[in-house]
């Protein structure tokens, strides 16, 4: 039995500014699903984790926790637990008394709060620390201890603000798959804030994609990779980026330096202005040998080699892109060495066409 | 941590400035409890008594005409009260023209004693204490008896090292004199004059202080960063340069708030003065504030006087915080 | 003759000599005038005035003696710990509370909170006394111990409560943030959480507020009106009198009123260092 938990116009206004940090959020959390709110620093997503644990106030609209109006609740009255980026462990308190804590406030008995501690550290590897203080922990022991102590609660509701971005590379990795495959095992709806999209892209059910206080679109992952609402989700979802540039419109075609590259009828009819952003990915990039009227030309300036597979940076000749350099991926071990000059065309179904006034994406199909 | 409304949805706004007073006390009531005790004491015992000095000071009031009800004994025991025809009266400035032109007490002396005596103090307690400090701040055996015994100082209530260090100066049978005289230096008469009697009470207030110094400037040694130290190693940096570009400018902002506190608390350091010199010889090295006791206590009581005293030094004190302050902003310290 | 190159955190035999000889010299100076006071204490009444300067001159305890037992000093010594145990803990507890405030939260009335205790320290206390002495003989407080309590409170609350709000500070908020959704309440928070993590804080908090009141003389003088309501401080001036100190009592009577300052100081002084930082790196 899991609970949804809905924004409804949401919003938070820092006393002394006029811009909201968290412009009236629309967003519903299924019961049970594990949703992402990720995008760029300072763009809301701690804000709204914390307006939905009772840290921050909300300036207007509302939030519920199932049938609930948890708007104006206190924190503890909310039934939530929250894992912080710094873990804030306790550091009097022992691991099992950090973990306990929550449940000794809340008037459980001695016996009951044993076992649920005693659980929690089962299922986390943790059993072996219960008595040692948080200082005497690694990094990735504290971090289980933090998810311990939201564990026990047994809450309606996951906060997680950046619980991993304290592990180095590797501990990420494996921590990422073990919270979420707990997450699936117990079923709690949970809310994980992170800036690393590839953790959004591989833990959440469904990603919220936000920016300057504004949701940009709401998708399970590969929705959001291959449909993207616009040029920011584009640019933002994805890694290496998706290229990004602005061009002339002639014909029903962009032109890319001495290319002709056509767009979609169902695009073209959308377009008002002569001029249009396309989005192509690394991967939607095929290399032609000499000339093709849709084919543009890149001087190779990185090639990087990764055994499995190869990207090439380059620029593009008589044309430019929002970042320096465009990326393509190629076929690795037969990789065009540094400084020569190829050909490239977009492949015909992978390419993303925006309006360059608003950035929404126009109809491809 | 922010605030948290706590009103629950059934919360209705009254009429707008009730409405207003009761969110205001929802959402910190607690954090005015907290401070409430303390504010409560400073205002009862402070602030009321500091305007209360303010008003004091604009008037002529002394012990002999405090009163404001002259009551006699009835023959039944009760009383009998009448409106004291002699009581304070409002004398505007005059105490403050007084004071300032010398007419009575020795303002300009005793201001000129304060400067000496807080610049002095202050200058010794700030260098030595850096110079114990970053001594202190090396690893090394024995660092943290050294420490102990350092702070012990701070330990000693001021007037038992006023005794102390009057006992060490006595010029009949001090240890001072007896060790001068040993490497046949004349015995000095250390209260007989004016500055050598100074010398002594800074002595003794310098020994006194400096363990205050050592400990902040120590703290502030161990929040700068060890890999500063490093990378001015790295560039070529001397000993000398590190320190000049590196512990400096990493202690300023303890250096900031200790020298400012350290000033106003020597300025208006009282035991010291009054017990190793007790402004000897002949109210030569009286300092404002011992100047402004004796004239609240000793004699005819003066207490307008005492008032206007502590106004000017008040006053005195709040200029040179808003200049030390304004300095510092413009050397773009955020304090 | 080849030598060992010396390690980076090593230094020269010079350095370490010169070192060692600054340290043990300030050390010196900074004992010598209580070991003096000392030696003094156990040398004979004639023996201490003597021009003729000596360290050890016919040892004995009879000054402590003649404190102890012909005098009031033990009762004294009594009314100046109760005095200052209870500004220890009055003082502590108000400026741990409002220092916990300052630092945690913004309520309407914090920034003048803030100048008051800045223009504290700058009022000076000497001439705060007239006008306490009538407030307190307004509440019946004079001639009590009450009275004592309170003015040294006001002393030493402003200092207190802006360096604890500094080393309030230096306790990441994020525990504050998991208390409230572990379920405690600003106050509870505050009680659980925050102050047995403020030990170094609070630490030297008790030992300022402690010396505070145990050595102070001038209130003492002015609110204590019976001999055997006196505190140390004020007692021991009746061994000054005008031209003839009697520094045989006053020796011994300042040895004695130095142990317990030494026993605070001594459970306080592993913390100094660490409480007092975070006070003077916040501004």
């Amino acid at each position: 039995m899991s609970t949804p938990v809905v924004f409804d116009a949401a919003t938070r206004v820092y006393p002394g500014s006029t811009t909201p940090a968290v412009d009236s959020l629309d967003l519903e959390v299924r019961a049970g699903e594990f949703l992402v709110l990720v995008g760029p620093s300072g763009c809301g997503k701690s804000t709204s984790l914390r307006m939905l644990a009772g840290l921050e106030d909300v300036t207007s609209g509302a939030i519920r926790i199932g049938e609930r109006d948890v708007t104006h609740l206190r924190p503890k009255d909310r039934d939530i637990a929250m894992v912080f980026q710094s873990y804030a462990l306790y550091p009097h308190l022992t691991v099992g008394e950090n973990m306990g804590f929550a449940l000794k406030i809340a008037g459980l008995s001695k016996a009951e709060i044993t076992a649920r501690v005693t659980d929690a550290a089962k299922v986390l590897d943790l059993e072996p620390y219960l008595d040692r203080k948080p200082k005497a922990l690694s990094g990735g022991q504290r971090q289980r201890v933090a998810m311990g102590r939201a564990i026990v609660r047994e809450p309606q509701v996951f906060l997680m603000d950046e619980p991993l971005s304290n592990l180095d590379a590797k501990l990420r990795v494996s921590t990422r798959t073990q919270i979420a495959a707990l997450q699936r095992r117990l079923g709690i709806t949970t809310v994980y804030v992170t800036h690393d999209q590839v953790e959004a892209m591989t833990m959440g059910d469904r990603v919220a994609v936000l920016k300057d206080g504004i949701l940009q679109q709401v998708a399970a992952p590969l929705e959001l990779y291959d449909k993207p609402a616009n040029a920011f989700v584009a640019g933002f979802i994805g890694s290496p980026a998706m290229n990004l540039g602005t061009f002339r419109v002639e014909d029903g075609a962009a032109v890319i330096g001495e290319a002709r590259v056509p767009l979609p009828r169902t695009a073209t009819a959308a377009l008002t202005e002569s001029e249009v952003v396309l989005g192509f990915r690394p991967e939607a990039l095929e290399m032609v040998a000499g000339y093709a009227p849709d084919a543009f030309a890149v001087e190779v300036l990185v090639a990087e080699e990764l055994g499995s597979e190869a990207f090439l940076y380059g620029t593009l000749e008589g044309a430019s892109l929002r970042d320096p350099q465009l990326v393509a991926k190629v076929a690795p071990r037969s990789v065009p060495p540094k400084g020569s000059r190829v050909h490239f065309r977009i492949l015909p179904d992978r390419m993303h066409v925006f309006s360059p006034a608003t950035g929404e994406a126009l109809p491809t199909a | 941590m922010t605030t948290v409304i706590s009103a629950g949805p059934g919360h209705e706004p009254g009429p707008a400035r009730r409405g207003r007073v009761r969110r205001l006390l929802d959402r910190h009531w607690y954090a005015w409890a907290m401070v409430l005790p303390t504010v409560l004491v400073l205002g009862v015992l402070v602030l009321y008594p500091l305007f209360q000095g303010i008003y004091q000071s604009f008037t002529d009031l002394n012990e002999t005409n405090n009163r404001d009800l002259i009551c006699t004994q009835t023959l039944g025991g009760g009383e009998d009260c009448v409106p004291n025809p002699d009581r304070a009266q409002f004398v505007g400035l005059d105490n403050y023209v007084d004071l300032l032109t010398g007419e009575r007490g020795h303002f300009w002396l005793l201001l000129v004693n304060t400067v000496v005596w807080t610049g002095a103090c202050v200058f010794f307690h700030y260098t030595i204490g850096l110079g114990l400090a970053v001594l202190l701040n090396r690893t090394f055996r024995g660092r943290s008896l050294y420490r102990v015994l350092l702070i012990v100082p701070w330990a000693v209530p001021a007037f038992v090292s006023a005794f102390a260090w009057k006992f060490l100066f006595n010029p009949r049978f001090g240890l001072i004199n007896s060790l001068l005289s040993n490497v046949g230096i004349d015995p000095v008469d250390w209260f007989n004059h004016r500055w050598t009697s100074m010398f002594a009470a800074i002595v003794t207030n310098v020994w006194l202080g400096v363990p205050f110094m050592m400990v902040a400037i120590l703290g502030g040694l161990q929040s700068i960063p060890a890999d500063l130290y490093e990378a001015a190693e790295m560039d070529g940096a001397t000993p000398w340069q590190r320190f000049r570009h590196v512990t400096l400018p990493g202690l300023r902002p303890v250096s900031s708030t200790v020298i400012l506190l350290g000033t106003i608390w020597t300025f208006n350091m009282f035991p010291i003065i009054f017990f190793v010199t007790g402004g000897e010889p002949a109210g030569e090295t009286e300092i404002l504030v011992t100047g402004a006791f004796r004239a609240a206590f000793e004699g005819l009581r003066n207490y307008s006087l005492a008032a206007t005293y502590g106004v000017l030094i008040l006053s005195m004190l709040v200029v040179y915080a808003a200049m030390y302050r304004r300095v510092l902003r413009s050397k773009g310290e955020v304090w | 003759m080849s030598r060992r190159p010396r390690g980076r955190d090593e230094r020269s035999l010079g350095a370490s000599v010169a070192l060692h000889a600054t340290l043990l010299t300030a050390t010196a100076i900074a004992l010598f005038p209580v070991l003096w006071v000392f030696l003094a204490s156990i040398k004979p009444q004639n023996a201490i005035q003597s021009s003729k300067v000596t360290l050890i001159d016919h040892p004995t305890l009879e000054n402590y003696r003649h404190v102890l037992f012909d005098t009031s000093f033990p009762t004294w010594f009594l009314n100046s710990v109760v005095v200052a145990v209870f500004t220890m803990v009055i003082g502590m507890a108000m400026s741990a509370t409002a220092g916990y405030a300052l630092s945690r939260f913004n309520f309407p009335g914090k920034r003048g909170l803030m100048w008051v205790f800045l223009i504290t320290q700058m009022f000076p206390v000497a001439i705060l006394i007239v006008p306490i002495y009538s407030i307190m003989a307004s509440l019946n407080l004079i001639d009590t111990k009450a009275s004592l309590v309170i003015a040294y409170c006001t002393v030493a609350v402003p200092f207190c409560t802006w360096m604890l709000r500094g080393y309030f500070d230096t306790i990441p908020r994020d525990l504050d943030e998991a208390a409230a959704l572990d379920g405690l309440g600003p106050f509870k928070t505050f009680w659980y959480v925050i102050l047995p993590l403020a030990r170094p804080g609070l630490a030297v908090t008790a030992f300022y507020t402690f010396l505070t009141a145990w050595g102070e003389v001038a209130y003492a003088i002015a609110f204590i009106l019976s001999d055997k309501k006196l505190t140390l401080g004020a007692g021991l001036q009746q061994f000054v009198p005008q031209f003839n100190p009697q520094w045989d009592l006053l020796t011994a009577g300042a040895v004695l009123i130095m142990l317990p300052a030494s026993l605070v100081f001594y459970f306080a002084q592993r913390h100094l260092v660490a409480g007092l930082t975070a006070g003077g790196t916040k501004g």
